[in-house]
């Protein structure tokens, strides 16, 4: 799995790449709350695009990382979502307490 | 011969992908559809996942044991550990309306398989699975 951030405008874009699953979660769930707990980014938009296996603790640092934007005031958007990836979030029930956008460009232009 | 893989490997997460290979796979070889087929994946990963947790620890250097068997209706999987078994009252999966990080494995396992049948004896825990073709997995439902 690989992993990079980036800026577009006042968002910060996190680029994953890989399975996320319990070998590497642990990374996925570090960068996030970097961001948002000692960057204190305003808006954080994690790109799924390249992921193509996620695991239940992969949605829990996903969980994680929307349940800290909150307290953050920050936003906490998902883009790009394999199908693997979202009958993932679909069956645990957690698709509708995301943002999910379908493209990079929908998702930074949110408001 | 009885049609059956068995896999023997340390309970280290870096072989979850190599693992989650062999399982997608059998479970083509057995019949599934490329969609039953992950979502099979899915619930033995999760078990495989909860194994390394709750029942080593994180202890990457413990055994575990994977036979996957094809049936007349569809695919077995039993998977054995030697670790701390777990309190039949405290299988159960966590309220799915309360958003929180975690608690989801065992919630995704009972929703994809079938039947799940849990074992602990002597130190022994063995974990039984079975998936029949045509019972369908719908995300959300």
């Amino acid at each position: 799995m690989n992993i990079a951030t980036r800026q577009q405008g006042s968002s910060t874009l996190i680029d994953v790449n890989g399975d996320i699953d319990l070998y590497n979660s642990p990374e996925v769930r570090k960068i996030i709350l970097e961001e948002l707990k000692e960057k204190k980014v305003p808006r954080l938009i994690v790109n799924l695009t390249g992921v193509r296996y996620i695991d239940s603790s992969g949605v829990a640092s996903l969980v994680e990382g929307l349940k800290v934007s909150r307290t953050m005031s920050s936003r906490f958007m998902l883009y790009g979502l394999s199908p693997a990836a979202r009958e993932v979030l679909e069956l645990s029930r957690l698709i509708r307490v995301f943002e999910v956008f379908v493209t990079e460009q929908e998702a930074l232009e949110a408001k | 011969m009885d049609n059956a893989l068995k896999l023997i490997f340390p309970s280290d997460p870096r072989y979850l992908g190599v693992v989650r290979g062999a399982i997608e796979r059998f479970a083509a070889l057995a019949g599934f559809d490329e969609e039953d087929c992950r979502w099979i994946t899915l619930a033995v990963h999760e078990a495989l996942t909860n194994v390394i947790r709750h029942a080593y620890h994180n202890k990457y250097d413990q055994p575990v044991e994977l036979r996957l068997r094809e049936r007349d209706e569809g695919i077995e999987v039993v998977m054995v550990d030697h670790g701390t078994g777990v309190k039949l009252e405290e299988m159960s999966g966590r309220d799915l309306d309360d958003v929180k990080p975690g608690g989801l494995g065992l919630h995704m396992i009972r929703e994809i398989m079938s039947d799940t049948q849990y074992m602990a004896l002597d130190g022994r825990n063995e974990l039984r699975l079975f998936k029949k073709r045509g019972s369908k997995t719908t995300a959300g439902e």
